[in-house]
């Protein structure tokens, strides 16, 4: 067993799953990986049964937090020391995986897969919510987070116990500033990441635009009253 | 618009928020949830502090006083929370419904093989 989980949530990906698992599989035997089909309505769950790959199979959809905190509750029982959140759409690349988790082991409780570390940020409305994000994070927890979008996310086993057992935990920017203000250590590594393989984006404009409303009031306001534990 | 309506709106506004950051506090809903009341305060908090704006969108529909423009306004949100929250709980009982029956089923299953 490695030290590292890979949790690959997956929703009506099966265009892209056998692309994405297969090259994991193939080529990063060194790591696990678990998917999690989200109560997919395409054939997802089918084509992983077929093709040998772990799969644990949601019969109802809840959503990526509820599905990748399933991954996490995994992770937890199992006893992996990391899990790294990582997309079923092929936009996230395995090469970066072993540099992320060199980082992490430096003592990080987060480690972002970050495009903007030391690229700069290219101007697009997409690239105007991840601004405001940013400011917003930097405003209520003093710490810079260049990619606060970005979907590759590894975390430590404390961070685990935490996602795997809390209501509120979604793999979200918000979670994010909740957890840095309550004193976990972040750090981003500088990544590339592709455009999706196949399929259309959830993010449309109307979910976008909803997307960055309930961030920014749970970032600048919500997350303020929470209490830890 | 009264003295006495705007203090009941903000004194309800703030009732809310602190309500609902209790919720938060103690882990007991989700943030999904509560970004709605947040939002319901804040028009309540607006209206209450800038009466001059329901005057003039009570001008604009037509209503008979800036205060059944409220009244009207704060009926019309509640309904399609109402609405909302119908469908969300139509939804949770088929989900429900379905993983209960799953579990029955299999658990039969797994009892032939044995």
């Amino acid at each position: 067993m490695s030290k590292l989980l890979i949790v690959i949530p997956a929703y009506n990906e099966q265009e892209n799953i056998v692309r994405v698992v297969g090259e994991l599989a193939d080529h990063y035997p060194q790591f696990d990986y678990v998917v999690v089909n989200d109560g997919s309505s395409d054939g997802t769950a089918e084509i992983c049964r077929r093709q040998g790959y772990h799969l644990i199979d949601l019969p109802v959809n809840l959503g990526l937090a509820g599905a990748f905190q399933t991954g996490l509750k995994y992770a937890y029982r199992r006893g992996y020391e990391y899990a790294l959140q990582f997309d079923g759409d092929g936009q996230h690349l395995p090469e970066y995986i072993q540099p992320m988790l060199d980082k992490i082991q430096e003592g990080y409780d987060i480690v972002i897969a970050s495009r903007f570390l030391t690229e700069k940020k290219p101007w697009s409305m997409r690239m105007l919510g991840s601004n405001l994000i940013q400011l917003a994070l930097k405003l209520t927890t003093g710490v810079t987070v260049h990619d606060p979008t970005s979907g590759m996310r590894m975390f430590n086993r404390g961070m685990i116990r935490e996602f795997a057992q809390r209501l509120n935990y979604g793999p979200e920017p918000d979670t994010l500033s909740y957890l840095i203000k309550n004193g976990a250590r972040v750090a981003e590594v500088q990544v590339r990441m592709e455009e999706r393989l196949a399929g259309a984006s959830y993010l449309t404009p109307i979910n976008s635009a909803k997307y960055m409303v309930r961030m920014l009031l749970s970032i600048l306001l919500i997350q303020n009253f929470r209490k830890r534990g | 618009m009264s003295t006495m309506l705007r203090i009941c709106l903000i004194a309800a506004s703030v009732l809310t928020t602190v309500m609902m950051m209790n919720k938060i506090r103690r882990s007991r809903v989700q943030i999904e949830d509560a970004i709605f009341w947040v939002l319901f305060s804040l028009v309540l908090i607006v209206f209450s502090v800038f009466p001059g704006l329901a005057y003039w969108m009570s001008d604009l529909v037509g209503t008979q006083a800036p205060s059944n423009f409220i009244f009207m306004l704060v009926i019309f949100l509640l309904l399609v929370k109402v609405f909302s929250l119908t469908v969300r709980l139509s939804q949770t009982e088929a989900r429900l419904r379905e993983l209960v029956q799953k579990i029955a089923l299999e658990e039969m299953e797994d009892g032939h093989e044995k």
